[in-house]
């Protein structure tokens, strides 16, 4: 094989195996938590709500929780594994590897959004002891998931390198994503904010990967997906070639 | 023409008010067995993170066997093993798997990287170990794990720096041999150490650092003869005083309890000298002891200023 292609793949199933042997750190949380989400706003006050978009509710909220896991989880583990690698210095034993500064991004990355898509289809096992799961638009819903866990990975790394404490991890993740999550029209239909908020929301990226999930699920959207899937994607070249770039000056690696 | 293993040239490293490479000039040849001397902060550790890429230089220019280390860093980077002072390994694996993902950052393929991981434990002799993580093992074994790190990819330049800090005397005769072994299938070594006996025993040549600069570079032996030198002489009468003597090189005459001591430059070449010119006073030598200058005394001679010089003890 050749030997850039081992170096990389060797990366990426030390990144696998990490987050793989370790389910009760990596893939139960999401379990139970989401197990918890669907029990209380899809059953126990789904039932109230009845339909939104003529789907139930539980069928609504399901891609914003999907979305939730995946990117937090992408972005948790690209940015735990650089900060933790820094903060034991075990790190050194890739960066002093005739590795490309491209393959270690790359590899951090995959393995990230790999972790992310992992989330994403055990949210989905979870739902579907809940309710039916539709797959309205596949290639969308790949298509939007592949995006925007690979952006959150690469965001992941930006974060991992940043960090300089496990505080700055915490913070990056509770107080910056989840909010946006939750105020990304997980639980909500845009349709039912004031004209000023709805415009305020769609200033909130997570909006339109919740909406271009939801238009793979349940084959509704309120925003084009389209134009969300080419505004994510470039985003997420742009975040990648940051990763590059901080790995080439070795922005938090090297002195 | 041969390449060097290293060669640094104009090499400039400054952390805010420290300058810890000032336009260092060092050159390593291939299959060498070389020394880095140096106290505290004379800027050994900083000079091999710029050959291994955890350093950015400020300027000068640095090689690995001819390749650039930032312009050509994965040629530089793949022919360099390093085994560094603090420990720096991945806690989540058993140890044996770090050493697979070490070859394998090398490029090195799963069946392949296996057998060198095997290989690399049963060298440093802690293969029964091989499925515990990093933490449980004894701090002689983490010793001997970091030097199998960075003999698992094979390579043609092995830095050790202070590979035997800390451990028992067994433990690093053990490592000494291991590393000798390297040494004599061709690996060039670039050893740094505070314990002087590992560079007089082992290094062909060594390099003495202070404030990021090379002092010097010689053969142990070249450097021990620049020191100076004890003679104990025994004389049948001792006289009161200690005599004045008119030869060459002598830096000072005292009488101990030991006998005449002379402290001279190259004593081998100065003691017939002083025998002749005792004897020439009347004086009769019954024996004479030449205790040679340790390179720890030359070492500290070279780098002598106003620090502490505390971690130099033998």
């Amino acid at each position: 094989m050749n030997p850039n292609a081992t170096q990389f793949l060797t990366l990426v199933r030390r990144e696998i195996l990490r987050f793989v042997r370790r389910p009760y750190n990596t893939f139960l949380p999401p379990i139970i938590t989401n197990a918890l989400y669907f029990s209380v706003f899809g059953v126990i006050l789904g039932s109230r709500i009845g339909e939104i978009a003529g789907v139930s509710y539980l069928q609504f909220v399901l891609p914003g929780l999907v979305v939730l896991g995946a990117i937090s989880d992408s972005f948790e583990n690209a940015s735990f594994t650089i900060f933790h690698g820094r903060w034991n210095d075990y790190i050194q034993a890739v960066l002093t590897s005739p590795m490309s500064n491209r393959s270690m991004v790359a590899a951090y990355v995959s393995a990230s959004a790999l972790r992310g898509i992992v989330t994403s289809l055990l949210i989905v096992g979870v739902g579907l002891i809940f309710t039916s799961v539709p797959v309205a638009n596949p290639v969308y819903l790949v298509s939007f998931l592949l995006v925007i866990t690979t952006l959150f990975g690469g965001l992941g790394v930006i974060g991992g390198l940043w960090a300089s404490d496990f505080d700055y991890l915490t913070v990056m993740n509770q107080f910056i994503l989840r909010p946006l999550v939750f105020f990304g029209a997980v639980f909500y239909s845009l349709e039912v904010l004031p004209a000023f908020w709805r415009n305020v929301s769609l200033l909130n990226p997570m909006v339109y990967m919740v909406n271009g999930v939801r238009y793979g699920m349940i084959g509704v959207t309120e925003i084009d997906p389209n134009t969300s899937l080419a505004v994510l994607t470039g985003t997420t070249v742009v975040v990648l070639s940051v990763d590059y770039v901080l790995f080439k000056r070795g922005y938090g690696l090297a002195e | 023409m041969t390449e060097p293993a290293i060669r640094a040239s104009g090499l400039a490293k400054r952390y805010g008010d420290v300058q810890a490479l000032d336009d260092l000039e060092l050159t390593v040849e291939q299959g060498e067995f070389f020394g880095l001397l140096g106290p505290n902060g004379a800027g050994k550790t900083t000079f091999i993170n710029t050959l291994v890429g955890l350093v950015h230089k400020d300027r000068g220019t640095a090689e690995v066997f001819g390749f650039d280390v930032e312009d050509d860093y994965r040629e530089a980077r793949d022919r360099i093993g390093v085994a560094p002072q603090e420990f720096n390994v991945d806690r989540f694996f058993p140890i044996i798997e770090v050493l697979e993902h070490k070859a394998g950052y090398h490029g090195i393929g799963r069946k392949a990287a296996r057998e060198r991981a095997e290989d690399a434990l049963k060298t440093v002799g802690i293969w029964d170990k091989r499925d515990t993580r990093f933490d449980w093992l004894s701090g002689g074994m983490k010793r001997r794990f970091v030097l199998a790190r960075a003999l698992v990819s094979d390579p043609d330049l092995l830095i050790l720096d202070e590979p035997t800090a800390g451990v028992d005397v067994q433990l690093r005769h053990d490592l000494w041999d291991i590393i000798n072994r390297m040494n004599d299938a061709g690996t060039t070594i670039l050893l740094t150490t505070h314990y002087i006996e590992e560079a007089e025993r082992l290094c062909d040549r060594v390099a003495i650092m202070d404030d990021g600069q090379k002092v010097e570079v010689a053969t142990p032996d070249d450097l021990m003869a620049r020191g100076t030198d004890t003679i104990v002489l025994d004389l049948a009468e001792m006289p009161r005083t200690a005599p004045r003597l008119d030869v060459e090189g002598i830096t000072d005459i005292e009488l101990t309890d030991e006998g005449l001591a002379v402290t001279a430059m190259g004593g081998s070449q100065t003691a017939p000298a002083i025998m002749r010119e005792l004897e020439a006073q009347g004086h009769t030598v019954t024996s004479l002891d030449i205790r040679r200058a340790s390179l720890e005394e030359v070492f500290v001679d070279m780098t002598r200023d106003d620090r502490e010089y505390a971690e130099v003890s033998a």
